[in-house]
């Protein structure tokens, strides 16, 4: 054919064009949008049995039929240290209420440096262990601060990967009760 | 036959006795560690960037090492013990994309294109020996000679 | 100060690159010579500019000068003197600086090389293309990515250079190597664009930009295997190439120019693929342009994520308008281009070419394809996935073995055509010995089918290259019956490109053999030890023997000494380490990697002492990766010997006419 080589870069622009567009669209976008949102949203949270620094153990039981927050942390990582007051503050307006439940969750950290942190900064809320990382992979984290809110009857109606504010903590917490 | 030929067989027989060695399925299935080296290394350690469970060395990859271990134990298969983590992770916790739906995209594509390339080599050989192949005549020749110095 | 002089050189970069291409432009269209000869100055202007904002960046990086924004981010007060000089490549705006520079040189480079030539309207033409390239690269550095902004107020330190970048001082070549490579590739484009425009599609324009292919492939040879030396000896994961799009990104312009660099031959014997060829030179060029895109925009996870900025969307747009360019030009010419060549059998090196040339456009497609997919996945279903080493292993593999395959028999192929008795005679021994060398392996205990392939094939190729040059010095001590040695050099510098090819055909052979080793017999261990305790992984016996803290500046370092002693034989004393920065949260691990010839034993520290004095340590033996390096090295050295000029046949000065019979004939290459 003779203009034949028009009819290749024809379709070979067209190629390019769809391709461009593609890319287009994708500028501006977070590649790690997924990792910021758990996949167990309206799921039923994964059974618990953690060692507690203090020696005890905490897990599902008692836990049972209250609203509880769990944050995934470690001392080493900064914006769990930005989030520090205000999870304590959180846990300070709520710890009252006998429905209500809150532990925090280390990953990923040596002992030692967990309870020098705990006694600096005076951790108010109780803190679990989780040696080998079994929770944290049953619970799908990523990486810390995470945060999830469960429902009495024991489903994750919320979650929040970063460090949170005290208002994101009580819209998990109101999410939790069922209300919006 | 002559001897170059009987190089060239023995060297055939040679070569297809090796890879028969080495490409025979070997018995048995495998076993439970082959397994847990393999499902861990199709998913995506979920802290790491691109390394593998089985790569990485982070505490969460020896953890879901170890998770895989005890699935792999209790006798899930490879699809069960993948889908599991898919439905912790989401879909990125896979290396390699699933072939159905879109992964026909992936997986297909670069094989048509091979196809259609190497298909297309061939018919242009093709025409090219279908060109008549220009031969001097008795009248080429004739002109040469003229033009040529005494 | 710095930053006005700064700004001011960059301004000048523009405006010189601006009216060169106007200059360029009006000459061109009113054939005035003048004018063309004028436009070659601008490009010395553009150099100088470059020069200037470079050796103003690098005194503001040495000084500590914290008022601008890019110091305070990369530099600090305790960085040592190197890091802080190869500070001007550490981030986005200093690396756009580092491309003007480069691209500045390589145009020099160019209009120097064609100075007897400059009102000829191809070079006219191509330096205008490459002006309009460094124009653009200098408008992103006074918009987007300014490397000279200022801060109010400038800090008393700087923040200090990423950590990883300071690990090591490979550091320093990595990106110049990379960039030396992806830059030069401007410069066959703007022929190319040329040759298009000014309708000279003959063979010139091709003979012209030879080297500069060459020389910017080669340097992007380099490049990359410096990233993968880089990766397994300082990054600590363990291996040596990730499937990162970064990765990706700087592989996908080296497999199109490889593709580029074997169809020129053939465009050169035969006229032929005069299209294909222009398109693989364009289609290079835009990969070099997308990769900078994918890399820089933050779309893509990547170990090298940068943050996004708005030059992403920049590079897009100027993407666009390149492929448009070439696509647009081709279609227009196209009708010109077609020429009456013809290939006259398929079993010729001719036909080696073309198939060498679709599993490299097949290689280049499955790796940009995976690359891509999370993109489209996201654009069309929303859903966001991962496309990894099991991926692309999977497919690269069979083209891989493939090209094996081309590489052992295409040096025996004669072009144009063979009779198979010709060929088999030609390929049986080295046939025998790459059998031989499959059947040792499977005898040692290769099992896996890619890996032995991967021997007998290697071994093929070895061989028939080997045969090459000692029928070639054959050949020639015949007509000549010069010693050996002088044989051996002096054929190769006359056809220094054969023989120089070749060698680098040896160093890719080295290189897959050690890729197949490496991945199919890697042992990968982790050993929870306390002081005084050995354990023993593939033969060799490590004991922990204690650890030491040491800081320096802004570095806090673990490191545990590991001694490796393998049958009795003490091969010494390891350290892998944790570094920590007080600006970055986790630790950066150091491997300590004890390099032997037929295998490595690759040590990290997974966990620093715990309060039981236990190290986790990471212990991998990985086989052969030595021989990674030694092929980039081969590879460098054959493409220095086929860059070397080729001998020309000196023509004998004859006093007076001698009635004597003529002396034999030297052939200037050994019909093969």
């Amino acid at each position: 054919m003779k203009y034949r080589a028009r009819w290749i870069a024809l379709a070979a622009g067209l190629v390019v064009t769809v391709f461009a567009v593609v890319l287009a669209t994708q500028v501006g976008t977070d590649p790690r949008a997924d990792a910021n949102k758990s996949h167990l949203l309206g799921q039923n949270a994964p059974a618990l049995d953690l060692p507690t620094l203090d020696g005890g153990r905490v897990g599902s039981s008692d836990l049972a039929g209250k609203i509880v927050i769990l944050n995934f942390w470690n001392s080493w990582c900064i914006p769990c240290q930005e989030e520090h007051s205000a999870l304590a503050d959180f846990y300070g307006r709520h710890a009252g209420d006998p429905g209500f439940a809150m532990v925090g969750i280390v990953r990923d950290d040596t002992d030692g440096a967990i309870r020098r942190y705990v006694a600096a900064e005076r951790v108010p809320y109780p803190v679990a262990l989780d040696p080998g990382a079994r929770a944290s992979l049953e619970f799908g984290t990523r990486g810390q601060p995470e945060t999830y809110a469960i429902s009495p009857d024991g489903v994750i109606t919320g979650t929040r990967f970063g460090p949170s504010s005290v208002a994101n903590l009580e819209q998990l917490l109101a999410a939790a009760r069922g209300q919006r | 036959m002559s001897r170059r030929t009987v190089a060239w067989v023995a060297l055939a027989a040679v070569v297809v006795v090796t890879l028969a060695i080495v490409a025979w399925p070997r018995g048995g299935k495998p076993s439970a560690a082959q397994r847990v080296q393999s499902v861990s290394s199709e998913l995506r350690c979920p802290d790491c960037e691109s390394q593998s469970i089985a790569q990485s060395s982070t505490e969460t990859a020896r953890a879901a090492r170890a998770d895989i271990r005890t699935r792999v134990a209790a006798g899930q298969s490879d699809a069960e013990i993948r889908q599991a983590y898919i439905d912790k992770f989401g879909p990125s916790i896979l290396l390699k994309p699933e072939s159905g739906g879109l992964g026909i995209l992936v997986w297909g594509l670069p094989a048509a294109a091979l196809v259609l390339g190497a298909g297309g080599l061939v018919l242009a050989l093709r025409r090219w020996r279908r060109e008549p192949h220009l031969r001097p005549t008795e009248a080429d020749r004739e002109l040469v000679q003229r033009a040529r110095p005494r | 100060m710095k930053a006005t002089l700064g700004v001011l050189a960059l301004a000048l970069g523009a405006s010189g690159a601006l009216l060169g291409v106007g200059t360029f432009a009006v000459g061109l269209a009113r054939h005035d010579d003048r004018l063309l000869r004028v436009g070659r100055r601008y490009v010395f202007v553009v150099l100088a500019a470059a020069v200037l904002a470079a050796a103003v960046m690098e005194w503001a990086l040495i000084t500590h000068d914290f008022s601008l924004q890019y110091v305070a981010d990369n530099n600090a007060r305790a960085t040592p003197l190197l890091f802080t000089i190869t500070g001007l490549w550490a981030a986005l705006e200093g690396s756009i600086l580092l491309w003007t520079l480069v691209l500045g040189g390589y145009l020099a480079f160019t209009a120097h090389k064609f100075r007897n030539r400059a009102t000829d309207p191809l070079v006219a033409w191509a330096l205008l293309v490459g002006l309009v390239v460094a124009l653009f690269f200098f408008v992103l550095t006074l918009g987007p990515a300014n490397p000279f902004k200022t801060l109010a107020t400038a800090p008393a330190d700087g923040r200090g250079p990423n950590p990883l970048l300071q690990n090591h001082p490979l550091m320093a070549f990595h990106p110049p190597m990379l960039y030396l490579g992806y830059v030069g590739f401007t410069i066959p484009f703007s022929f190319a664009i040329a040759s298009l425009v000014t309708g000279r599609f003959g063979e010139g324009w091709l003979a012209e930009t030879r080297r500069a292919t060459l020389v910017a492939w080669g340097f992007l040879t380099i490049g990359i295997i410096l990233g993968a030396w880089w990766s397994y000896e300082v990054l600590g994961w363990g291996g040596y190439w990730a499937w990162d799009p970064v990765e990706n990104a700087s592989l996908l312009p080296w497999l199109t120019a490889t593709a580029f660099i074997h169809s020129v031959i053939v465009q050169e014997r035969r006229g032929m693929l005069r299209v294909w060829n222009l398109s693989l030179v364009i289609a290079t060029f835009c990969l070099t342009i997308l990769g900078t895109f994918l890399t820089r925009s933050g779309i893509l996870n990547s170990v090298h994520s940068f943050t996004q900025s708005a030059i992403g969307p920049t590079l897009l747009v100027f993407l666009g308008i390149v492929a448009a360019t070439g696509i647009g030009l081709i279609a227009w010419r196209g009708d010109r281009l077609r020429t009456p060549g013809r290939i006259d059998s398929p079993v010729s090196r001719e036909s080696a070419f073309l198939a060498n040339n679709l599993l490299f456009a097949a290689l280049a497609f499955v790796v940009l394809l995976g690359t891509v997919y999370p993109l489209i996945a996201e654009a069309l279903q929303n859903k966001q996935l991962s496309v990894g080493e099991p991926y692309f292993n999977r497919m690269t593999t069979p083209l891989g073995i493939a090209l094996l395959f081309l590489m052992a028999v295409a040096p025996a192929l004669p072009w144009r055509q063979t009779s198979r008795a010709v060929l088999r005679d030609r390929l049986i021994v080295s046939a025998w010995a790459g059998a031989l060398a499959m059947v040792i392996a499977v005898a040692l205990g290769a099992r896996e089918l890619a890996q032995v392939l991967a021997f007998g094939l290697g071994a093929f190729a070895v061989a028939g290259i080997a045969r090459q040059y000692v029928i070639g010095v054959r050949g020639r001590r015949r007509a000549t019956g010069e010693a050996r040695p002088i044989a051996l050099v002096r054929m190769v510098r006359g056809n220094a490109r054969l023989y120089g090819g070749l060698v680098v055909h040896v160093g890719v052979v080295i290189i897959a053999v050690a890729i197949a080793s490496s991945s199919a017999y890697s042992t990968k261990r982790e050993v929870r030890l306390a002081t005084g305790q050995s354990a023993t992984v593939r033969g060799y016996t490590l004991t922990y023997t204690g650890s030491h803290t040491h800081r320096s500046g802004q570095k806090n370092t673990v490191s545990a000494d590991v001694r490796i002693r393998s049958g009795g034989d003490d091969l010494g004393t390891y350290a892998p380490a944790i570094s920590t920065f007080p600006n970055a949260s986790e630790g950066i691990g150091t491997p300590s990697v004890r390099t032997g010839l037929r295998e490595d034993v690759y040590l990290t520290l997974v966990s620093s002492p715990n309060q039981q004095g236990r190290v986790i340590i990471g212990v991998a033996v990985n086989p052969m990766v030595l021989w990674l390096w030694v092929g980039g090295g081969v590879m460098a050295l054959g493409t220095a010997v086929a860059l070397s000029p080729s001998l020309r046949r000196r023509t004998r000065r004859v006093e007076e006419p001698v009635p004597v019979a003529p002396p034999p004939p030297v052939p200037e290459r050994v019909p093969v």
